[in-house]
């Protein structure tokens, strides 16, 4: 406290001889009444505290100084004291605001190309994934991993820091012992193939400091036999690329085109979609697909063909043989009544024909395609080759021979690159010990590393530095967003790096070096144009166009068994959600419903009604619940049992099941427990350790011989609870179809009914809206709240937002709701609460199956149908909200209050659509704090009851009116675009302004094949749908 | 010549004015029988438990319930429907009966008003719990406030809020001012001082003066003028939380007087229970006799036919409108999942009451108490096929899905019958349980004239022109 001796009346001088004045003979001696009264600012008493007479109180000054002091310790004591330094910029980066998201272009490396993308950073944390718009080998859209993968660098599970025999180390512990290693060490390493060139250059510099380094590629499960079907058809390796968009007549032998695990799936929708427009000249392509499961390839087709896995060979074998492109047996399939008819169609398109084999097939499939291809005259158009400079090993050859070497403890150490071979390996685990060094690179204490002496943690893509190629070779470089959240944490290529030289490279200079060697002069510039466009100005990969090798073809068909298959087939196949496993920590993927069956957080057997009636297996509902009986899978001595689903429209005896469940990662994280009133340990999915662990069933141990095998299926138990987020309680309904119909939810005709009668759809009406309207006016018309003065009079009334949904070229392929759920913070439930119909998800994708239309029930047609919040005009949620939590934006949106709902739910109650979704729970709660760096910070997170819904993506609307706004000019058409539309591989979601007569949306909505759902009920609804057209060949009735 | 006086005296046993003061006032002066501390430590328990669940609820959520998302609504809202249609009954014979000048209410009306007060009280707690933020439940409310917002005066569920808060409060007062006579009554027996002081407070200074009875009876008869019109409208309203909606099972005009017939209906059966019990253990089986019992059981019968007439006009209105959701949303009550809450619901609602039909059987003491309860549990299981079947399977078949409640459902409904019991136990201790002023009143008596056949009071002193006629 600063004295003011200003205000001191201490006397000028002791001395009172000194004083020229004085006004009494006390004052002048200094003395009695006049010092005491003098002696204070204020005359005695004045200034005092009430007890200051005694000499016991305090004074004025004193009380305001211990009031001051206290005043300010109360304050102090509710600031909380900042844990982080936050100080300014001294260089304030060009352009960047504060709150406004960065977006930078980078790559994510999966499946051994990079999928370009451009990733938003707010405040320097990565939030959203969008595909790079600028790429030539992305439209803008991505698929569901590429949206998911944003999840799994917050991943509560990953690996924080090295490991050595289970104890923790630390980096520079790993590096003395990489750099200890004798030059004689005989070291393999697996890791998946790569397209990353450092990676090349790194792997060619430990190839000459160790003696022996034996590299393997892991392809795991998945495989790589289309690379191989095509080198053996053609006798060499190359990379094959589909131009669906050339494509008129497709014939797909058991491949998922469009689904998440296709090799391609975002080009094969694009071009797809693109040869799907029935306005375009030529009119639409046509889709003939051959499979043995429920894919949603299958659901797009014109024509599909339920067939075993195990027959399909026949099948290509017979339509090959029928054009001409095989010589050999023609297989049981020759004189089937489809053989004919598709090889005509095939042979009519040419060179615009098409042939796809899946992914699953064996590679003499794969070679036949290839040869049908190629005696089209298709290669060029449909398909092109390209020299990758890579070659289609037989994967599980090398395997066998490594492991047989790591048995023999001919392999000083074994480098696991990020795959995890122990799980899905077959007998890797039995030799794995056998080797002394066990390295193993992993984002999670995962089942390999579990068994290894020395686990590292690996970066995510988006924490490190990188560089590959895109699928039509472009080169890329992965440009990291943020610092890796664990300090130990480095990628592949700073692992392998350090092998290579015995010390730490960053792998910033590893990426810049391969680079500079390849760029002739101005490297700065180049570099600096690369990493910001995310990918260099230069030529893809060469086109190769090899002549077809008759007796290469002939080899690889030999291998195929061309015969009827009698039992039972088990097809094992990537999980359309969690892949091979290792997105099965994400629980996005973990809850996104299986895009045929909607199952969430389980693999089970999916077979068809007669398989399960011949097995005497199925599933009864139990309070809407789904309780399956068993079915144990027994294959050559492994055994996996799996809760039954059955699925019509499947082929005869064949069941599929997916990898990637039944893992066991470790988490570090303490279980969470709670008294017994307290149910957060039930609501936290990420409560009980790693979300992966526990989940489903491995299915690897059957693949030993091959993905598609015969096995031995018996009955072993019942009960068991799978969740799906469709069909609660709807099992035994088969009127289900005729209700649909009923009610024209889904419409659909062929391309010739579409001709005859442009109008289709309107016959899809339900009877109610044939009579006039105008008979009928709304109850608030007179005084609508559209055209109240507050809404008019608002800047935002110029736009009228609308969505139009093309169900001709939507897949359900679901990275639209992935997207959703990444872009609005949706939470995760988990598998108990999906059970009871609470699933969170804003964008859901209805699947219905169509029987008559010439299917039958047993082979029915299978359709999906996206289904946001409709927002309705005349909204019927909003009428009966008591509190006005949801109400209508001026530019035309339903909007949630989300601070202002008291949780009724009558609004979800009243929706006719069902697209509400309430809050039960807490579900943000007890999220672990790494994945709060997750959320969209401008989306609220919601709390416990409250309702939520699709908003348009109000967030991005209002983000495009602030540009216009501060550039003074209109909302452009396109400016906005939603997070499900800007995902859509196939543009089947348009999103824009209906009061543009110009926009694409409104251009849309002339469309003879628009409808609206539910229009009946006069609740205008802002989303439209253009109605399914199928191109069937009338030869093939 | 028919003689309209030729009805059996409604209070049998020859008692006199005193004498009803005695049996009344007796039970809440004497010592508390150890049966009644039995009694009541059931209810509370059953209170403590309704206590807990509520408190489990707040801590976790909503999604203690079984609630889901097709399926918003369950076991809150059909309890909700049912106790404010229970206490239906109380108003009824308190205020329309009373002006329709039924005499017979008089035994019976004090413990069906306390039964709607605590009915209605019981039915307010679900809707407040009901909501997912509980702690923003007053924005229901038309409060100023710093938000500046209004509720929503378009929802039904506003309207709900005024509805039964006006018909709480009209009932409340209403019972109270007919208790001002026998609460002055009891404070003139009273022997301790505590006591005294109580029921002189509660009493309002009643002295039984002419000027205080003329002021009673009007009072009296504006406020069973104003619970009339409650009678049909709270339920009514009840009834737009569902007809408003467009869901296809609840959008339907019907709704309205059938849902006041089924409450009507309820009410009924749920007196019966109490006092079939009551009368017997309090020893007033001369006040309330089997006269008063047959006669609602002849209500019961009438609501009844009325309510399962409408069942079968919802059915012909689905099939004539042509509507494919209305007709599927009946199909589906019929056949569906839920088949059987509907047919429990058919058998307990249309089926049984017809027994009434049969004099012998409305008159069997046994018999009317298991019909009641039969209909109390089918006009639960009507709520529960109104909004669980509606909004389980509705538009699209994609979001279809089944509804099971769960424990800590079941166990609050159970809890708010620990709540009205406790309640109701509470009054019968301590309030008169029959308006002794007013049997007094039909009393031969209390009728001073002595109209022909020694008068039996039945309407004569009121009815002029049938007194007229006869001279």
């Amino acid at each position: 406290m600063i004295e003011l001796p200003v205000l001191d009346a201490s006397p000028e001088s002791a001395d009172p001889t000194q004083n020229r004045f004085w006004r009494s003979i006390s004052q002048r001696d200094g003395s009695g009444e006049f010092s005491r009264m003098n002696a204070g600012e204020f005359l005695p008493g004045a200034s005092e505290g009430p007890l200051s007479e005694n000499g016991s109180g305090a004074t004025r000054r004193q009380f305001i100084q211990l009031m001051g002091a206290s005043m300010a310790m109360a304050g102090l004591t509710a600031c909380r004291k900042p844990v982080e330094a936050i100080v300014p910029f001294s260089h304030m980066p060009e352009d960047r605001v504060e709150g406004v998201p960065a977006q930078y272009a980078t790559s994510m490396p999966f499946r051994g190309v990079l999928h370009p993308l451009l990733v938003s950073s707010f405040d320097g944390r990565p939030t959203k994934v969008e595909g790079n718009p600028d790429h030539p080998d992305s439209s803008g859209a991505t698929h569901l991993f590429e949206q998911a993968s944003i999840l799994a660098l917050y991943d509560p599970d990953r690996l924080g820091s090295v490991r050595h025999d289970g104890a923790v180390a630390d980096w520079a512990a790993f590096r003395s012992f990489v750099s200890g290693l004798p030059s004689s060490t005989r070291i393999a390493v697996l890791a998946e193939p790569t397209s990353s060139m450092t990676m090349a250059v790194v792997r060619r510099q430990m190839e000459q400091r160790f003696a022996s380094v034996r590299w393997v590629d892991y392809h795991g499960l998945v495989g790589n036999a289309s690379a191989r079907g095509v080198a053996a058809a053609h006798g060499r390796s190359m990379r094959m690329l589909h131009h669906l968009e050339n494509a008129r007549v497709i014939l797909s032998l058991d491949a998922d085109l469009f689904g998440s695990t296709a090799a391609d799936p975002v080009a094969a929708a694009a071009g797809f979609a693109a040869g799907r427009d029935p306005e375009a000249m030529g009119g639409m392509n046509r889709l003939y697909m051959v499979e043995s499961g429920t894919t949603v390839t299958g659901g797009m087709a014109d024509h599909r063909l339920r067939l075993k896995s195990s027959e399909v060979a026949s099948f290509a074998a017979a339509v090959a043989a029928k054009l001409g492109a095989w010589s050999g047996d023609a297989g049981v399939h020759a004189s089937h009544a489809w053989v004919s008819s598709v090889a005509a169609d095939l042979r009519a398109a040419g060179a615009n024909a098409l042939v796809v084999a899946g992914g699953q097939q064996p590679a003499g499939v794969h070679a036949l395609a290839a040869a049908i291809n190629e005696s089209l005259g298709a290669v060029g158009t449909t398909v092109t080759y390209h020299d990758a400079d890579d070659a289609a090993n037989d994967g599980a050859a090398d395997m066998a021979s490594l492991m047989t070497d790591m048995k023999a403890g001919s392999v000083d150490l074994v480098l696991t690159l990020g795959v995890n071979p122990v799980y899905d390996h077959a007998a890797f685990g039995d030799v794995y010990g056998s080797v002394a060094n066990r390295v193993h690179v992993s984002m999670h204490m995962d089942e390999t590393a579990s068994a290894a002496n020395w686990v590292i943690p690996q970066a995510h893509y988006l924490e490190a530095w990188g560089d590959g190629r895109s699928r039509s070779g472009i080169p890329g470089v992965v440009q990291p967003l943020i610092a890796p959240l664990y300090a130990d944490a480095h990628s592949d290529i700073e692992v392998v790096g350090l092998f290579a030289t015995g010390s730490d490279l960053p792998g910033y200079d590893m990426v810049r070096a391969t680079w500079r060697e390849q760029v002739n002069g101005g490297f700065e510039a180049t570099w600096r144009k690369s990493v910001h466009d995310g990918f260099a100005v230069a030529d893809g990969w060469n086109t190769v166009r090899p002549s077809i090798s008759a007796a290469g073809v002939s080899s690889a068909v030999a291998a195929l068994s061309l015969g009827a298959h009698s039992g039972i087939e088990v097809v094992i196949t990537p999980d359309p959600k969690v892949f091979d496993g290792r997105f099965a920590n994400n629980v996005w993927l973990q809850e996104l419903p299986e895009p045929t069956t909607k199952v969430v957080w389980d693999n089970v057997a999916m077979m068809n009604p007669a398989t399960a009636e011949r097995l005497g297996v199925g599933a009864r509902l139990n309070g809407g619940k789904y309780m399956a009986d068993t079915v144990s899978i027994e294959v050559n001595g492994a055994s996996a049992e799996l809760p039954v689903w059955i699925q019509p429209g499947m082929a005869d005896d064949s069941i599929h099941v997916t990898l990637g469940y039944g893992r066991s990662i470790v988490s570090e994280r303490a279980v969470r427990s709670t008294p017994f009133f307290d149910l957060d340990d039930y609501t936290d999915v990420y409560g009980q350790g790693a979300v992966a662990s526990g989940v489903g069933a491995n299915v690897a141990p059957l693949a030993a011989s091959g993905v598609i095998v015969t096995a031995s299926v018996s009955k072993a138990g019942e009960g068991y609870m799978v969740a799906s987020t469709q069909d609660h309680g709807a099992i035994d309904a088969p009127h289900v179809g005729e209700e649909v119909k009923k009610r024209g939810l889904f419409r659909m005709a062929t391309v010739a009914e579409y001709r005859a009668n442009p109008d289709f759809v309107k016959g899809g009406e339900p009877a109610a809206i044939k009579e006039d309207w105008a008979d009928y006016p709304t109850l608030w018309e007179n005084a609508h709240p559209k055209d109240a003065i507050e809404i008019t009079s608002s800047n935002y009334h110029a736009n009228q937002w609308g969505m139009v949904i093309d169900l001709n070229t939507c897949t359900g392929c679901n990275a639209c709701v992935v997207a959703c759920q990444a872009e609005n913070n949706i939470q995760v439930v988990g598998k108990s609460e999906v059970a009871r119909g609470r699933e969170m998800h804003w964008l859901r994708l209805d699947r219905y199956f169509v029987s008559g239309d010439g299917s039958s029930y047993d082979d029915p047609q299978m359709v999906i149908q996206p289904m946001p919040c409709q927002h309705c005009e005349n909204a019927p949620c909003e009428q009966v909200c008591p509190v006005a939590a949801t109400v209508h934006s001026p530019d035309g949106t339903n909007q949630m209050i989300y601070n202002r709902c008291i949780g009724t739910r009558y609004c979800a109650n009243n929706c006719p659509f069902k697209v509400r979704r309430f809050n039960f729970f807490n579900w943000t709660k007890t999220l672990p704090a790494s994945l709060h760096m997750a959320s969209n910070p401008n989306v609220t997170v919601r709390s416990r009851g409250v309702m939520e819904k699709c908003s348009f993506c109000i967030q991005r609307i209002r983000g495009a009116n602030k540009v216009a706004n501060v550039e003074n000019r209109d909302v452009r058409d396109g400016e906005v675009v939603t997070a499900c539309q800007q995902v859509c591989p196939a543009n089947a979601i348009t999103f824009g302004d209906l009061s543009n007569p110009e926009s694409e949306v409104s251009r849309l909505r002339q469309s003879d094949r628009r409808y609206e759902l539910l229009a009946e009920l006069n609740i205008k609804p802002r989303v439209s749908y253009l109605g399914r057209l199928r191109n069937p060949n009338p030869n093939l009735a | 010549m028919a003689d309209f006086h030729d009805e059996a005296p409604l209070v049998r046993g020859g008692l006199k004015f005193h004498d009803i003061t005695e049996i009344v006032s007796s039970h809440t002066e004497k010592k508390t029988p150890l049966a009644w501390y039995g009694a009541f430590s059931l209810a509370l328990a059953g209170l403590m438990l309704l206590v807990s669940m509520i408190a489990y609820l707040f801590w976790n959520g909503t999604g203690v319930w079984g609630l889901n998302n097709p399926v918003g609504w369950g076991y809150a809202i059909v309890n909700f429907v049912f106790w404010v249609g229970i206490g239906h009954a109380g108003t009824l014979i308190s205020a329309i009966l009373f002006l329709f000048r039924q005499q017979w209410r008089t035994a019976i009306n004090r413990s069906a008003e306390a039964m709607t007060i605590f009915a209605v009280i019981c039915a307010l707690v679900f809707p407040t719990i009901h909501v997912g933020r509980v702690w923003a439940i007053y924005w229901t409310l038309p409060v100023p406030n710093q938000m500046g917002m209004w509720p929503q005066f378009k929802s039904p569920l506003l309207w709900d809020v005024f509805a039964v808060s006006t018909y709480f409060t009209v009932s409340l007062v209403f019972w109270y001012i007919g208790l001002v006579p026998d609460i002055a009554t009891l404070r003139d027996r009273a022997k301790t001082k505590l006591r005294r002081m109580v029921l002189g407070v509660l009493s309002m200074g009643w002295t039984g003066a002419n000027r205080h009875w003329r002021n009673y009876e009007k009072a009296y008869l504006l406020l069973a003028a104003l619970a009339t019109p409650l009678v049909l409208s709270v339920h009514s309203v009840v009834s737009f939380d569902f007809a408003v909606s467009i869901v296809p099972g609840w959008h339907t005009t019907i709704f309205p007087p059938y849902f006041v017939a089924g409450a009507i209906f309820s009410g009924f059966a749920m007196v019966v229970t109490l006092l079939v019990i009551a009368r017997k253990i309090y020893g007033v089986e001369n006040i309330i006799t089997t006269d008063h019992l047959e006669k609602m059981n002849i209500i019961i019968l009438l609501t009844g036919t009325m309510v399962g007439f409408a069942y079968i006009t919802e059915f012909f209105v689905a099939w004539y409108s042509g509507v494919q959701y209305e007709q599927y949303a009946f199909v589906n009550r019929m056949f569906g999942p839920y088949a059987w809450a509907y047919w429990t619901m058919m058998t307990c609602n249309l089926f049984f009451p017809q027994f009434f039909w049969f004099k012998k059987l409305r008159r069997n003491i046994t018999f009317m108490f298991i019909i009641s309860i039969f209909v109390n549990i089918g006009m639960w299981f009507e709520r529960f096929v109104i909004t669980v079947t509606s909004l389980h399977r509705d538009y699209l078949p994609s979001s279809w899905d089944y509804y099971t409640p769960t424990i800590v459902d079941v166990l609050t409904f159970v809890g708010t019958f620990g709540l009205f019991f406790t309640l109701f136990l509470l009054f019968l201790r301590w309030l008169p349980m029959v308006a002794v002023a007013e049997v007094k009143g039909i009393l031969p008596e209390a009728d001073p004239h002595f109209y022909d056949h020694e008068g039996d009071g039945h309407g004569a002193h009121h009815d002029v022109s049938v007194s007229a006629a006869k001279h």
